[in-house]
């Protein structure tokens, strides 16, 4: 009961904060009104070339994937800074003269993070899909919408272990403050969505291979754009271009070595922030 | 004498700041003690470790026959505690705050249902259940903080500075309901206070100054020790009065129309005043005040 007790807790300190809400979704609003403004126009020439009839369909199923993605991060970002919050305002003390055990808070925070990220970036899917259709799309067909939500669950695993490692790091509520606001404008480049893979230097073009959630938009593309047009049926020039697959060694990546890359990068955060937490004498995060 | 918490050579420090210097005191079961001193005294840092919050640096603390550093998470059962800052959260309820906090204490669905209720009750809050802790004042604020603090029925309960920042017909109430605490439910009362008419409720005090024990009393023990009670008359004659203090080599003061005398003990009063009582029109005995005997102790007026 006291782990069900303090779940609750934390979501309803996230979902009630409606400012908290909304900035964790800075990141995803942001790129959607860049692309509503800006680069949906750019972006749906490169695809009219070999789909003149749904090359809307197909860019807007790109963007979308992209910013469910991304959700993932910064709303895990955001469920996380209840845990800064808690240190900050001195809110741990009453949980230390308690007898409650360090790992089940520990675990509290973690969950109700992963929660959170997975019920947001639902929410951002069904916004995302409700924009698709409305602008000439067609929903996702049942098979797709059960490989996308595997995706989000996966991606947003993936995230909180990150995330969680970046908040062992960080002491002060100001420092969490820059880390996500920084974490919400640099996303949308560290996974390759405001621009292209394909026009970027390749020394970028690396970073963003390396960095874990890119893998998930990665899976993400080639489910929803898929359902517009097989992927196998575009260019591969286009593929690699728009970063519908990463090309490794002069080939194109394997599914499975996304999941492999994203289930790795869990793991190894995960650890990491555990190793960090047990060199440190008292903080709880 | 049952002490359920006990003391030894307790040190702590903040690299060159001696927070805490070695200090030992007990306090008796079923008693309301009260830490007094000033801001920076230490009174906070001695809660803090007690309630197994922070590291001593030395010293052996028991608390109800549980040996901090050993036996935390035991103690961590027996105590509650009211913190200076709240540590609720705002956009919950007061209720939601309380089934929050209370499940830490591994009671079932049940117990816990009983015992916010009885929190909610011995505290007065139970119409302002339903409101977020966010939209309360200060008042009931602090109530909602200590009925958490009284979830598990706690054997003690510490509170740190509980009324600071009240007004005072706040501050009085939520010092009676402090008091009820001790008396109905037979708590012992550990707080820190750096007001003197609280001070003056307790049973037992402990006057700490720069983290060392500067006096430690009942309050009518500190105040008789440290504050001379003053006798004050209204002279008709005044020369025949100050004659006679000459005489018999007693210090006074003269202020407006009277003459002040501070003596060792009331009872003083009674000879001098058998002597001088054809001369004088009116006379008053004064009790020593905490803050007479604060002053007396530590030489100096509390900051604030």
């Amino acid at each position: 009961m006291m782990f069900t007790l303090l779940l609750k807790r934390h979501l309803r300190l996230y979902f009630r904060d409606r400012a908290s809400v909304f900035f964790s979704l800075l990141g995803v609003i942001i790129i959607m009104l860049l692309y509503i403004l800006f680069l949906g126009n750019m972006l749906e020439g490169a695809a009219e070339e070999f789909a003149s009839d749904n090359a809307r369909f197909i860019m807007d199923s790109w963007i979308m994937a992209g910013v469910i993605a991304v959700a993932s991060i910064t709303t895990a970002m955001g469920a996380f800074g209840i845990a800064v919050n808690d240190k900050e305002k001195h809110i741990l003390k009453d949980f230390q003269v308690s007898p409650i055990k360090r790992t089940t808070l520990l675990t509290s925070y973690i969950v109700a993070t992963a929660i959170i990220g997975f019920v947001m970036s639902v929410l951002v899917l069904v916004f995302a899909e409700i924009y698709i259709v409305m602008y000439g799309g067609e929903w996702l067909s049942f098979s797709a919408l059960l490989k996308t939500i595997g995706l989000i669950a996966l991606a947003v695993i993936s995230s909180t272990s990150l995330v969680f490692f970046i908040i062992t790091m960080i002491k002060t509520q100001n420092a969490f403050g820059t880390a996500s606001s920084l974490m919400g404008t640099l996303i949308g480049f560290l996974t390759g969505i405001y621009i292209p893979i394909g026009q970027l230097p390749s020394s970028i073009q690396t970073v963003i291979k390396i960095f874990p959630l890119s893998h998930a938009v990665v899976l993400m593309r080639q489910v929803m754009m898929g359902e517009a047009l097989s992927v196998d049926a575009m260019p591969d020039q286009f593929v690699s271009f728009m970063g519908l697959r990463f090309t490794a060694g002069g080939s194109f990546m394997e599914p499975w070595i996304h999941i492999v890359v994203l289930v790795a990068a869990t793991i190894i955060f995960f650890v990491a922030s555990l190793f960090v937490l047990n060199r440190k004498d008292q903080a709880v995060i | 004498m049952d002490k359920i918490i006990e003391v030894t050579g307790l040190k702590k420090t903040y690299g060159e700041i001696k927070a805490v210097d070695g200090i030992d005191f007990y306090v008796e079961r079923g008693k309301l003690f009260a830490f007094l001193g000033p801001n920076g005294a230490g009174k906070t840092t001695t809660i803090n470790i007690i309630s197994t919050l922070l590291r001593k640096d030395a010293g052996i603390v028991s608390v109800n026959d549980h040996v901090l550093g050993d036996d935390d998470a035991l103690i961590r059962g027996d105590i509650g505690i009211v913190f200076q800052d709240s540590v609720l959260d705002d956009l919950l309820t007061v209720e939601e705050n309380l089934w929050t906090r209370g499940s830490f204490y591994g009671l079932s669905q049940e117990e816990l249902k009983e015992n916010v209720e009885i929190a909610l009750a011995a505290t007065n809050i139970t119409d302002i259940r339903n409101r977020r802790y966010k939209s309360l004042s200060g008042g009931q604020r602090r109530r909602a903080d200590i009925a958490r603090a009284l979830l598990h029925h706690p054997r003690i309960l510490f509170l740190d500075e509980p009324t600071t920042g009240l007004d005072p017909q706040t501050r009085k109430s939520v010092w009676n309901t402090i008091i009820e605490l001790q008396h109905k439910h037979g708590m012992t009362i550990f707080l820190t206070t750096h007001y003197m008419e609280e001070a003056d409720g307790a049973d037992f005090v402990i006057v700490i100054d720069e983290g060392e024990i500067a006096a430690k009393g009942t309050p009518t023990q500190l105040k008789n020790k440290y504050s001379g009670d003053l006798l004050i008359v209204e002279p008709d004659d005044e020369a025949k009065i100050k004659n006679y203090f000459d005489d018999k080599a007693i210090d006074y003061v003269k202020a407006n129309d009277t003459l002040r005398v501070t003596l060792d003990s009331t009872m003083d009063a009674i000879h001098i005043l058998s002597d001088i009582e054809k001369n004088i029109h009116s006379f008053e005995v004064k009790h020593g005040t905490m803050d007479d005997a604060f002053i007396g102790i530590t030489g100096k007026e509390m900051r604030e």
